[in-house]
């Protein structure tokens, strides 16, 4: 027998979560754009399976811009003020599962030298219900990343949706089987996710090659198109480099912590003038290296979900999907 | 936001003028010299020429609490540099334009000629800009979006 | 045409009067078109001419691993190839080592936010009286097509397109007007995706990155984002050509050109001035006229 929500039931679930004062973030239909944001209301949300997605879930554990602490001058002394912690329970509903699986990839970083106090209390307080997908397209490539369509990797509880205006649920962890304690029903229906994405190459191979391949001329070929613009950064849900920066008058300010992009040209130019990454070949291998092989080499996990965002909202029609595939060229 | 009903006896509006270091910077002096009273509301920055007032500094200077912000320099043909003043004319025609799509108030930001004779011109100026402004109430405007984190 | 365009440029690299052609491909997931550098005349069934042909390839005209190519044939738009003469305008490409093959084009479809082709062309396409490209080496296309198409435009370009969103925001008071963009800004990220895939934002250190003093707040804050945008847009006046490539690079959907349109217009009502119709011009900003107008000013 399967557990089975309905779409009303689904809202008013969240619904109560609001009432008592829980930050509830879901995806929210603006035209053809549909992106994550938190809501007021639950009929502000678009409760649909969908795989292409302005942002991802990362910005509601690890903000696009943050306050680390708080300075004021008070005579000869400067006072310091921590940021509050973050201290409400926070739902996340409808990630894709390429979105959930990027959080247990990003929690042993955020937890490696120096406790990120911020990210985890996020993560604590925080539980992620996501939706099995419906559909892939040509940007889709979990599968060669581990990750399927209904994957549940860090996800607290699935969801598939019937197409009767209900949906099976699948609670993962403890938190999920909270959220939906007692508020589903028995049944015989039971979900299935669409078929995974095809893929032809192989990204074990292909991290080989990187790791044999630093000096290739080939890093410039493929991403001779890359004007780097740096989107696929933003957009993409393990991408996590930050740049610090204190901000304000000689009265007072804030140090914040702000995301930033190895697609950049700035983020590696050295005080001298030097820039150790001084071409966008460079900085694509960066990004190729970083994804399948130093994080891998440390953290044991692909720094990469295989949502496809990156090709998706790459004007360029570049990203890592187009990057791998022109890799694999290179391996065979 | 403050809910509170805006008090308008109690703002003192805060004023930015941005002048030129050989016109109008003068024309203050001389209102100083000359005794003729203006509000002091407006804070003076000087500048080498309005050609250096780069438009950032607008923004700047709403961004750090301005009501009304003021550019002035040389009359046409008076620049010390020959021609900065007319590189900002032509500046300032398009950038107002931009403040209005945007949506920033251009009823907040002057521009002005005064030369270093015309200290009565500047005393007029400054105590117009500040008597419009108190009628318009500070700029929360702005100022919410700043105070946003 | 797209095979007038593939002889045009296999005679240029079998001549050797180019060592690289930039041109459009099907390089993308799913045969989606970006740009292809071709520097052997054997490669040139890469290229490919059709509607989907979005970006402006003058983007890479400045960057360094793309001029280290040497002689430079780069395939333009109409509107791209006005970029060209702003480039050339502000020493920033040399004529001598660029061959500028110009294409007729019909309008082009504007893509949806998951990558594929939306039935429509952008917005900046309905108003465009241009679809024969100017100032180029040589020309691709049926002429005659393109201005009949001009002809077309012209009736409606007032008020279709980017010029009838633009009459829609300035029928809005200021306080809704700000409103509206600080929705907008609210989005922004700062990932600089409209600076980087903007050919007119050549700068090597972007105003943006500098931090000795910091000019604007480079945290994507509102405060930070009203200031970025304004500055950008600004930086871009009377130099944008328009060709809306800030705006698909947006990930957040941002109407960027309606901002640069803005600065167009101001430039053409009070200046007559249209950044890239001839080589040789001055830029607006820069240069002054004893006579420019000063109403607003006390």
């Amino acid at each position: 027998m399967s557990q089975i929500v309905t779409l009303e039931q689904l809202k008013q679930t969240l619904g109560a979560k609001l009432a008592a004062g829980a930050k509830v973030v879901a995806p929210v239909l603006d035209g053809e754009f549909a992106s994550f944001k938190e809501i007021a209301d639950v009929e502000q949300a678009s409760f649909v399976p969908r795989i292409c997605m302005q942002n991802s879930i990362e910005e509601f554990f690890f903000p696009k811009h943050e306050t680390i602490f708080t300075f004021v001058r008070q005579g000869n002394d400067v006072v310091l003020n921590d940021a509050p912690d973050f201290d409400v329970e926070q739902i996340v509903v409808g990630a894709r599962p390429c979105d959930a699986a990027a959080l247990p990839v990003l929690d042993p970083l955020f937890a490696w030298d120096y406790d990120d106090r911020f990210y985890q209390r996020r993560r604590a307080k925080s539980t992620v219900v996501s939706f099995a997908c419906t559909q892939s397209d040509a940007h889709c490539f979990c599968t060669a990343v581990g990750g399927s369509p209904e994957n549940t990797h860090g996800a607290d509880a699935i969801l598939f949706d019937l197409g009767d205006g209900s949906f099976e649920v699948r609670a993962i962890t403890d938190k999920g089987k909270a959220l939906f304690d007692g508020k589903t029903t028995e049944s015989d229906k039971v979900g299935k996710a669409c078929d995974a994405p095809v893929v032809n190459f192989d990204v074990w191979k292909i991290a080989d090659w990187i790791r044999a391949n630093f000096d290739s001329p080939v890093w410039e070929q493929v991403s001779l198109r890359c004007v780097g613009c740096g989107t696929c950064a933003y957009v993409c849900p393990t991408c996590h480099c930050f740049d610090i920066v204190d901000e304000g008058s000689y009265k007072k300010g804030k140090r914040v912590k702000n995301w930033d992009s190895c697609q950049d040209a700035m983020f590696t130019m050295h005080a001298s003038g030097h820039n150790p990454r001084d071409t966008q070949g460079k900085r694509q291998r960066q990004r190729l290296t970083h994804k399948f092989v130093i994080y891998p080499d440390k953290f044991k996990f692909y720094l990469c979900t295989g949502c496809g965002s990156c090709s998706r909202s790459c004007a360029q029609m570049f990203g890592v999907r187009p990057c791998l595939e022109a890799l694999d060229k290179e391996v065979q | 936001m403050n809910s509170e009903p805006k008090n308008t006896d109690a703002f003192e509006p805060k004023i930015v003028a941005f002048v030129c270091n050989w016109c109008t910077y003068l024309g203050a002096d001389l209102a100083g010299t000359n005794r003729l009273e203006y509000p002091a509301n407006v804070r003076i920055i000087r500048l080498p020429c309005t050609g250096r007032v780069d438009f950032n500094l607008i923004v700047k200077a709403f961004e750090i609490g301005a009501d009304a912000v003021l550019v002035s320099g040389c009359h046409p043909g008076d620049c010390h540099y020959t021609a900065g003043n007319f590189h900002a004319r032509r500046r300032w025609n398009l950038f107002r334009e931009l403040l209005d799509t945007v949506g920033v108030d251009t009823n907040r930001v002057y521009f002005s000629w005064i030369s270093a004779a015309e200290g009565a011109k500047f005393q007029s100026l400054v105590t117009e800009i500040v008597e419009k402004t108190r009628e318009m109430g500070p700029y929360e405007e702005y100022q919410s979006i700043v105070a946003e984190a | 045409m797209e095979n007038e365009l593939r002889n045009a440029i296999r005679e240029l690299l079998e001549k050797q009067e180019i060592d690289v052609a930039i041109g459009y491909g099907r390089v993308g997931v799913d045969g989606a078109v970006g740009a292809v550098f071709v520097t052997s005349p054997d490669d040139v069934e890469q290229i490919v001419w059709n509607d989907e042909c979005r970006q402006n390839l003058a983007v890479h005209l400045t960057r360094p691993e793309v001029k280290a190519f040497g002689k430079i044939g780069i395939v333009v738009k109409p509107c791209d190839a006005r970029a060209v003469v702003v480039l050339a305008n502000e020493a920033q490409v040399d004529l001598d080592l660029l061959t500028i093959i110009g294409v007729v084009c019909s309008g082009i479809k504007r893509a949806k936010p998951d990558g594929t082709t939306a039935d429509e062309y952008y917005a900046k396409c309905e108003t465009c009286v241009q679809h024969t490209p100017q100032n180029v080496t040589l020309v691709v296309g049926d002429v005659a097509e393109g201005e009949a198409l001009d002809a077309k435009n012209e009736q409606n370009a007032a008020t279709a397109g980017n010029n009838a969103k633009l009459a829609k925001l300035r029928a809005m008071t200021v306080e809704e007007r700000f409103a509206y963009w600080r929705e907008q800004f609210s989005r922004c990220v700062r990932c600089y995706a409209c600076r980087q895939s903007c050919p007119m934002c050549y700068c090597n250190r972007c105003v943006a990155d500098k931090n000795r003093p910091t000019r604007i707040d480079t945290s994507a804050s509102l405060k930070g984002n009203f200031a970025w945008n304004i500055l950008r847009a600004f930086h871009l006046a009377g130099r944008c050509v328009g060709c809306g490539a800030c705006a698909s690079a947006c990930p957040a959907g941002i109407e960027l050109d309606l901002l640069n349109l803005t600065v167009s217009d101001a430039a053409k009502e009070h200046f007559g001035f249209v950044a890239g119709t001839e080589f040789g011009v001055d830029p607006l900003i820069g240069t002054y006229a004893d006579d420019d107008k000063e109403e607003f000013i006390r």
